[in-house]
């Protein structure tokens, strides 16, 4: 009994100053650059929102709460919003923030090397009204126009060009790729790409902390099983995604937590609608131009099915192209029916019995992927139809889709605004490169009343009228079968038990929620 | 001599540019690098400037001779994914690897030969042949499920090992080394046996049907003849003779070590070269897949051609054979 | 083994049968039961379709809600029974197991054939008529060894993806694999009769054919050929092994035969995935299948090394 006691307090004394504040997290994907206007994508954003700050910014809940601007007004009849800026704010070098950097990051971020410049789509000029205050005019009222720039990180001037990186340059790199100076909760002390990145907190931050990390460690580690058994040995501390198989063995484990959430990704199926795509594309037919064969797919798949067995009961049923938390959901849809009779019905009246599907899908891009398109081909094989599933890597994923090369394929998406609005701009519009509309929307699908309602809905100011017309669009989509929209993707993140955290639906790990116990 | 030579290394420089004509017209069919520098909200026009700016839209054999134009001056280009020097990504990963390779082939060469000496003394005796059996089993499964089993089970079950990564690191100058502190050589473990297994099987094997030939030979039998120990004989005699051809197949086994390693530092995120190999397949990184495929290219066509030198300076006679 | 089930001759039976190598199989433990286990793998393959319980390729006789299914226990949902359990798309495992070594089998030896007969050729050629033959095959070798066949595969299935229509791609990929596979390991044959060959030119009987005005064609298959067929065996034998691995490593990088229709490598990608959640039996049983199949392979060509070996007897 002694001796017990006495190896128990030698591990905690041991324990505790080695683990009290030293947090190690992996990821899948380690951010491509350290540059926060270079690349558009979740990895970079969700990581450098720790290092870089904007004028505003997302909280536990997703609303949108004062960061660097300490407040902000609409501009007369909705010309434009003006944004008072924080005082006494320095990034990690020591400089001042104000206006001129405002100024600077807009000019960097809406510069064509930029990829995040189609936020700035709807502003017409950014003005200086004095060192702390800034005008953002836009073109048309845009009632959102706050809620789109939370990922939009303010750059110091001064450093930018001191060290050549005035511009992006996600080609060939520069400064900026590797090296940040944010005016964020941590500084970047190194970074490895593909390899570690460590952080440690910055003390002239002008909110106060809430974590207690006095250091903390990124790695990426692609192999799912590798970094599950980081996180089960206690190698690392923190891993996102787990996968959706392993969470119940996870539970039991009473070193680890599996935290849940719902993410705003949904998953769907597309399909190629386009007349004549038989001829330009390779292997696709005019099948889905039909709108009762789409209505048979929606029949025919099992999504409950699929919930219950691939994701293991971690995933919502969607009815739309956004989920239940997304600003704009609309209440006037539900999700189809299983039906696998009324499916064989259909099919039989189209004619089309015995046709040839070719289902495209990535088997590396979302959860379970693979599988979850391997069971769709069982059901539309039990219907009647012949489909012939080619799963691929992302990288040759894309492409194909860009060929036509399809008869239906899998898509998840994400609205990056958080709002319904955003998947009709690029999903349910009619493509149309001018006006840069419906860029994702593969399938070619187009209903000129949507076409008609999207800017409407974008300048719309009342809230009640808006909702009515993103109703409209979601009973349309709906109605026609444009997408056969299946569930929300589950996030679901590990860690540590000691380790206490906030999980953000848009699936962002904010570290200075974390606390080490 | 010295045109056979000469001849040599011209038909090695052929060889290394046929290498990168095929690896280069290979990444066309690897994917399309665009989709993953562009966001989500990316235009058709972005797409169709980056084309540009990247020179994806030009000719293939125009993209070619600038790669080969740039490889000359020992410059690759600019990594699609990181914004930086592929030479200096290659020269900051290649220590991970070649650390890894160097273990693995210690171990593999060590064990294969004490192994090998082994089981052809005791040519038909119990433990030998168990191991002669059970040392095939490490060549029947696959490098990436043994890998998988050994995590699984020291690191997960039995929690004595590190499940990936290479642990703590020491900078020499550039080169990082995990060899001197404890979790660095923690970290080693797994891997090296893992990528070392099918090496040692393969040494083992050889040294046994060398060993068992030249103790077959007629020097040997003199040596027991005139009473000299079996020690003697053994280690003396019979395994320096053996060791010829298998130092040569070592020579050759260690390309294909590090070939190989691609799986391993797969497995367990070991940060080296074919780590990032396999990340530049996945993020269509070009410039990197092809200076990696040289870079290989180079250290095969390097070994054989010193192997070929070496042979045709012990051997005259293949020199003619040559012609 | 290929002559002892080819050849009808009663009186070339009887020379196998009577033959020192035959003695040796049948006196060495080892031999036998690897053989008996390989032909049993062999035969189950061969007539999956008798044997297994259901059609794990027929995508429309799938029923989601079986899915991970353990072995010998009742879904919770369906009630239905299943001797190895269920993967994640509701196949039976043990069905999938038997189809997924026909493909596995099959690669594999067509593979190895494709490499033998490709390695043979140019073997005699590079080593009969030297020079410039000689040197053009052999650097042909050196490219060769360059690519690991990971990045060889690869490469062949961009081209044919690129030419083949969709509906054949799922078919395609098998034939990759076999190209691939076989691509990479024709140097190891070429090598053997290359350079066996270049022994056997250098002697007598050689040059007198030649003087007697037979055709180099008929030399090399007639006269040398028949000298180096026994290293070839054994390196067959081993290759066979080696390309059933790489065919399972092949589907782990994602470039093997399509999820639809796994082979036992597909199997083992899938089953992996399932290590920590507990349904051991979607990796365990397939993986089981191909240690067994891989290992008697492999102690059949180590045996037939030793047994050919005259300078061991």
């Amino acid at each position: 009994m002694h001796t017990y006691l006495c190896s128990a307090a030698l591990v905690a004394v041991l324990a505790a100053p080695a683990f009290a504040a030293d947090f190690k997290f992996a990821v899948t994907t380690d951010p491509q650059t350290m540059d926060p206007h270079a690349v558009n994508s979740a990895p970079v954003l969700g990581f450098l929102n720790n290092v870089y700050e904007g004028l505003v910014r997302r909280g536990k809940d997703m609303s949108i709460e004062p960061s660097l601007a300490a407040s902000w007004e609409p501009i007369g009849n909705g010309e434009g919003w003006r944004f008072n800026l924080r005082r006494g704010v320095t990034f990690h070098d020591g400089a001042e923030f104000n206006a001129d950097d405002v100024i600077f990051s807009y000019e960097r971020a809406s510069h064509e090397a930029a990829d995040v410049r189609s936020w700035f789509a709807p502003v017409s000029s950014v003005v200086k009204v004095d060192d702390f205050t800034v005008d953002i005019m836009t073109s048309a009222p845009n009632p959102i126009f706050p809620d789109s720039i939370a990922n939009w990180m303010m750059m110091d001037s001064g450093w930018a060009e001191a060290n050549g990186a005035a511009r992006p340059d996600k080609e060939s790199g520069n400064y900026a790729t590797l090296n940040a100076n944010g005016t964020g909760t941590f500084r970047i002390t190194a970074r490895e790409p593909d390899l570690r990145t460590v952080l440690e907190p910055f003390g002239g931050w002008w909110d106060t902390a809430e974590h207690n990390i006095t250091r903390a460690e990124l790695t990426p580690i692609q192999n799912s099983a590798t970094a599950m058994s980081a996180l089960i040995s206690g190698d690392v501390d923190f891993i996102n995604p787990v996968p959706i198989q392993d969470i119940t063995r996870l539970q039991q484990n009473p070193d680890v937590n599996v935290i849940q959430g719902v993410e705003a990704r949904v998953i769907m199926l597309g399909f190629d609608q386009q007349a004549g795509a038989a001829e330009s594309g390779q292997g696709a037919s005019d099948l889905f131009l039909d709108a009762r064969a789409r209505e048979a797919v929606a029949k025919a798949v099992n999504v409950p099915a699929i919930l219950q067995t691939i994701m293991r009961g971690n995933a919502a049923v969607a009815s739309q192209l956004v989920s239940p938390a997304m600003r704009g959901f609309s209440e006037a849809v539900t999700p189809y029916a299983h039906d696998p009779e009324g499916a064989r019905a259909l099919i039989e009246e189209a004619g089309i019995a015995g046709s040839t599907v070719n289902f495209k899908c990535p088997n590396n891009r979302y959860l379970n992927d693979e599988s979850v398109c391997q069971a769709v081909t069982s059901m539309l094989a039990q219907v009647g139809l012949e489909p012939v599933l080619n799963a691929m890597p992302v990288q040759n994923y894309w492409p194909e889709l860009r060929a036509d090369n399809f008869d239906m394929y899998l898509l998840g998406w994400s609205p990056g605004t958080l709002d319904a609005e955003h998947p009709i701009r690029f999903l349910g519009s009619t493509p149309n490169g001018e006006k840069k509309l419906g860029s994702w929307n593969f399938g070619g699908y187009s209903n000129a009343r949507v076409d008609e309602l999207l800017p409407r809905i974008q300048s719309e100011i009342d809230d009640g009228k808006r909702q009515k017309m993103l109703d409209e669009v979601a009973t349309i989509i709906s109605d026609e079968v444009a997408y056969v929209p299946m569930y929300v993707q589950p996030l679901v993140w590990g860690a540590r038990s000691n380790i206490a955290l906030t999980q953000r639906p848009d699936n962002f790990f904010i570290l200075r929620w974390v606390t080490v116990n | 001599m010295l045109s056979f030579m000469l001849r040599r290394v011209g038909q090695s420089i052929l060889v290394l540019l046929v290498v990168g004509l095929v690896a280069f017209s290979m990444f066309r069919f690897v994917g399309d690098p665009i989709d993953n520098m562009l966001g989500q909200e990316r235009t058709l026009e972005d797409i169709e400037r980056l084309e540009q700016q990247l020179g994806l839209d030009r000719p293939f054999p125009v993209q070619y001779l600038r790669f080969l134009e740039g490889a000359i001056q020992g410059n690759f280009g600019v990594s699609y994914r990181q914004g930086r020097e592929v030479s200096e990504i290659l020269l900051e990963r290649a220590p991970a690897t070649l650390e890894l390779a160097a273990v693995s082939a210690v171990l593999a060469i060590l064990l294969g030969i004490a192994l090998g000496v082994y089981t052809a003394i005791r040519r038909d005796g119990f433990v030998a042949n168990f191991i002669m059996s059970t040392s095939l089993i490490g060549v029947s499964l696959p490098t990436f499920l043994i890998g998988i089993l050994l995590i699984y089970l020291f690191s997960v079950e039995l929690n004595w090992l590190p499940s990936f990564g290479r642990g703590e690191v020491v900078d020499l100058g550039g080169w990082t080394t995990g060899l001197l502190t404890a979790s660095g050589l923690k970290s080693l473990i797994l891997p090296s046996i893992t990528l070392g297994l099918y090496q040692m099987t393969l040494i083992m094997r050889l040294v046994r049907s060398e060993m068992l030939e030249v103790l077959r030979q007629d020097y040997i039998r003199f040596a027991r003849a005139r009473g000299l120990a079996d020690r003697t004989i053994h280690f003396r005699h019979a395994l320096k003779n053996t060791l010829v051809p298998v130092v040569t197949i070592i020579g050759l086994q260690l390309g294909a070590i590090i070939a190989f390693a691609i799986i391993t530092e797969t497995v367990f995120q070991w940060p080296g070269m074919g780590l990032l190999f396999i990340n530049a397949i996945q993020f269509v990184d070009i410039p990197v897949m092809a200076a990696y495929l040289m870079l290989i290219s180079v250290m095969f066509v390097a070994i054989n051609l010193i192997v070929d030198i070496l042979y045709a300076f012990i051997d005259p006679r293949l020199r003619v054979a040559g012609k | 083994m290929t002559d002892v089930t080819e050849t009808p001759a009663p009186t070339r039976l009887r020379r196998i049968l009577d033959s020192d190598l035959f003695y040796a199989f049948r006196t060495s433990p080892v031999a036998l039961i690897s053989a008996l286990v390989t032909m049993f793998l062999i035969l189950s393959a061969v007539f999956a379709p008798l044997i297994a319980t259901t059609n794990p390729f027929d995508p429309a006789s799938l029923n989601l809600m079986n899915g991970f299914t353990p072995p010998m226990e009742p879904n919770a949902f369906t009630g239905e029974n299943f001797l190895l359990g269920t993967d994640d798309q509701g196949r039976d495992v043990f069905s999938t197991i038997l189809y997924g070594m026909r493909i596995s089998l099959f690669v594999g030896v067509t593979a190895v054939v494709f490499a033998m007969v490709l390695g043979i050729v140019l073997g005699l050629l590079a080593g009969y008529f030297g020079g410039w033959t000689d040197t053009i095959i052999m650097r042909a070798a050196d490219v060769q060894l360059t690519f690991p066949s990971i990045l060889v595969a690869m490469l062949i299935f961009g081209i044919a993806k690129g030419i083949t229509p969709i509906e054949y791609r799922d078919q395609m990929a098998i034939w990759v694999l076999i190209l691939a596979i076989g691509l990479s390991d024709w140097v190891q044959f070429a090598r053997v009769v290359r350079g066996a060959t270049m022994v056997e030119k250098g002697k007598d009987y050689v040059a007198a054919a030649h003087l007697i005005g037979r055709p180099s064609f008929a030399i090399m298959i007639r006269h040398i050929l028949p000298n180096v067929l026994s290293p070839v065996l054994v390196i067959a034998t081993i290759s066979l092994a080696l390309a059933i691995i790489a065919e399972a490593t092949l589907s782990f990088l994602g470039i093997g035969a399509p999820p639809t229709q796994p082979s036992l490598g597909t199997l083992i990608r899938i089953g992996q995935q399932f290590l920590f959640s507990g349904e051991w039996w979607i990796l365990f049983f397939p993986a089981c299948t191909l240690l067994a199949l891989a290992l008697s392979v492999n102690l059949l060509g180590d045996w037939l090394r030793d047994a050919l070996n005259p300078r061991l007897k």
